[in-house]
């Protein structure tokens, strides 16, 4: 109920704000452009691109429910891997995990041709821990629940467009994606409120820290095309991890193909479906604290077992399928709003990890011509007809 | 009528004439300028089409032959469309008795029913005519929609249009009331308070 709670009234606050902000589009002179924002899902990479000399701005929040255990393509129960660390089994176990993602991001198109983005995140990570039969009877408690927050990786991506099969309302279109993932999301999280002894300040594990610690290269592949009342496409994007970072690792490469179909069922309403894989390679080694200072390990040793599957390189990445079923409005001139949700297909993960659960996605997207805009000063008269 | 006379009689009726004609010009071009149409600076012949309207019947350019033209390119999918197409429909009542047509050519690449509806749910009744292999669009370098072309009745392009416009203006009736050869009632009344005598 919280977190219903919680994602709506963060949607209905990025409603109201679109509502509030028409004044915002006082540029709109009534001139249409085929390149508006809203023909592809706003949760694709590339997605919303602004028209020629316009900036676009949008705001994404996202929460994503995981749990429980999953090891290959089986469920884990965490009864089963939660035990003594010497005998093969862990002090804590994860349950469930909720995050909490809110994405903004900018855009501007210099060319018909070429937009560049940047995209950042704020996010909240919380995860319950459940405890084995020793710690629940030291620390008095069967678990609790792990934190981190702050800002994420920082994406800049460039869309440039290869082929187009019409200068204006193109029906078929390939673009190149290539840019950066910059490493402003913290790579060392400490645990501030684990009830066990000693554990407050020791590094946190993988997926509770906010960022890759390294440079990565991203590039794409995205095709749209369309066929009224429909739009469809396939966009194909690799994130490369290549190098260690401050803390000696760095994480599996990144593979996420997304085909989407969209239809418009009205003048203001479009409905969209989507197949989005991803695959993920495992982490290549231990982070610098537990690798060399013991962190996460039984006893404070790194030649020791971990204390949770969490703290293994190896459970992490794996394959993804899943769909997402979504709708975007227009409420206004140049705004528009999309509700998704997500849901797992098939997931064979390298675990035990955490499998996705479900994912609810609400963005509102603003697009704000510049004076230099066709928008705002019209076409050019074709100087072929002797304008 | 002495030289001197005669003189002052002839500077007298340039200066009455430059006030009637040339206000009137002025009027002119301030109509295009409120209306924000591009004034060619070659003069050229509007490129053929043929098409079809949405009975199937078809339509080319030179069946308009002879009559003054706003050529609107549209879509059922611009909203901006939706805004001036209304005021489109009042200018066609206007102008229709002067004989001065508005054809208005959808680019939609499909469903026809649609622009039917459309067409039905705006009362349209000016000629409709439907491009969905893009042959008139590629032909007229149409960039964004709504983008209308003024053609006189000798089939020369006199102005294009960027974007929606309120066509039931009256710069815009004056607009394409000059185009038929005339003058406009707001240009008439612009002279008119410069103290020409217009019928």
């Amino acid at each position: 109920m919280k977190l219903f709670k919680r994602f709506f009234t963060f949607f209905f606050a990025i409603l109201s704000l679109g509502v509030f902000l028409p004044s915002l589009a006082v540029a709109y002179i009534g001139l249409c452009c085929a390149h508006c924002g809203g023909n592809m899902p706003l949760n694709i990479p590339g997605g919303g691109i602004p028209e020629t000399h316009e900036f676009r701005f949008k705001l994404n929040q996202k929460f994503m429910q995981m749990g429980p255990l999953r090891d290959g393509t089986d469920d884990v129960d965490r009864t089963s891997i939660l035990g003594a660390p010497p005998a093969g089994k862990f002090a804590a176990v994860p349950d469930e995990m909720r995050m909490y993602m809110t994405m903004f991001g900018g855009a501007y198109s210099f060319t018909d041709d070429f937009a560049l983005m940047v995209m950042g995140m704020y996010m909240q990570n919380d995860m319950d821990m459940a405890f084995n039969g020793v710690l629940v009877g030291a620390t008095g408690t069967n678990g609790f629940t792990m934190s981190s927050s702050g800002f994420g990786d920082t994406q800049i991506l460039g869309k440039y467009r290869l082929y187009s099969n019409d200068t204006f309302a193109p029906t078929r279109q390939v673009s190149l994606l290539a840019g950066l993932s910059l490493p402003s999301g913290s790579i060392t999280k400490k645990f501030s409120n684990n009830p066990a002894a000693g554990q407050n300040g020791t590094i946190l594990p993988y997926r509770m820290q906010l960022g890759s610690g390294t440079v990565d290269p991203v590039v794409g592949l995205t095709y749209q095309g369309s066929k009224d009342p429909w739009w469809y496409g396939l966009n194909a994007i690799y994130e490369g991890h290549w190098y260690d970072n401050d803390q000696g690792y760095h994480q599996g490469q990144e593979l996420r193909t997304d085909l989407y179909v969209m239809r418009q069922v009205h003048s203001k309403v479009v409905l969209e479906s989507q197949l989005n894989f991803k695959y993920e390679g495992q982490y290549s080694d231990q982070p610098y604290n537990q690798r060399v200072l013991g962190q996460g390990h039984f006893q404070g040793n790194p030649a020791n077992g971990f204390l949770s599957p969490l703290n293994d390189p190896d459970n992490y990445g794996g394959e993804k399928l899943s769909a997402t079923f979504g709708a975007q409005f227009q409420p206004f001139p140049l705004q528009v709003l999309e509700l998704q949700a997500s849901l797992p297909i098939y997931q064979n993960l390298n675990g035990p990890q955490l499998r996705d659960d479900f994912t609810i996605m609400a963005a509102w997207y603003i697009e704000i011509p510049t004076k230099k805009s066709k928008r705002f000063v019209g076409t050019k008269a074709p100087k072929e007809l002797g304008f | 009528m002495t030289g001197k006379k005669r003189l002052v009689f002839v500077f007298a009726s340039v200066a009455a004439l430059w006030l009637i004609f040339g206000g009137a010009a002025f009027a002119h071009d301030a109509d295009f300028e409120k209306m924000g149409i591009v004034k060619p600076r070659t003069v050229k012949s509007a490129p053929e089409f043929d098409l079809k309207d949405l009975e199937g019947n078809p339509v080319s350019l030179k069946d308009f032959k002879g009559k003054p033209i706003l050529l609107n390119f549209w879509a059922t999918w611009c909203e901006a469309c939706k805004e001036e197409l209304p005021s489109m429909q009042r200018l066609y009542e206007h102008l229709k008795p002067m004989g001065i047509e508005i054809v208005a050519i959808s680019i939609d690449r499909s469903n026809k029913d649609r622009i039917k509806q459309y067409v039905k749910e705006y009362g349209l009744t000016f000629p409709i005519l439907w491009d969905p292999k893009q042959t008139a669009r590629r032909g007229y370098f149409i960039m964004g929609l709504p983008t209308s072309y003024l053609v006189d009745s000798e089939g020369k392009l006199q102005g294009f249009v960027s974007g929606a416009r309120a066509w039931d203006s009256p710069a815009s009736k004056d607009v394409m009331e000059s185009l038929a050869g005339g003058m406009g009632q707001e240009t008439q009344k612009f002279a008119g308070a410069r103290g020409g005598r217009i019928k």
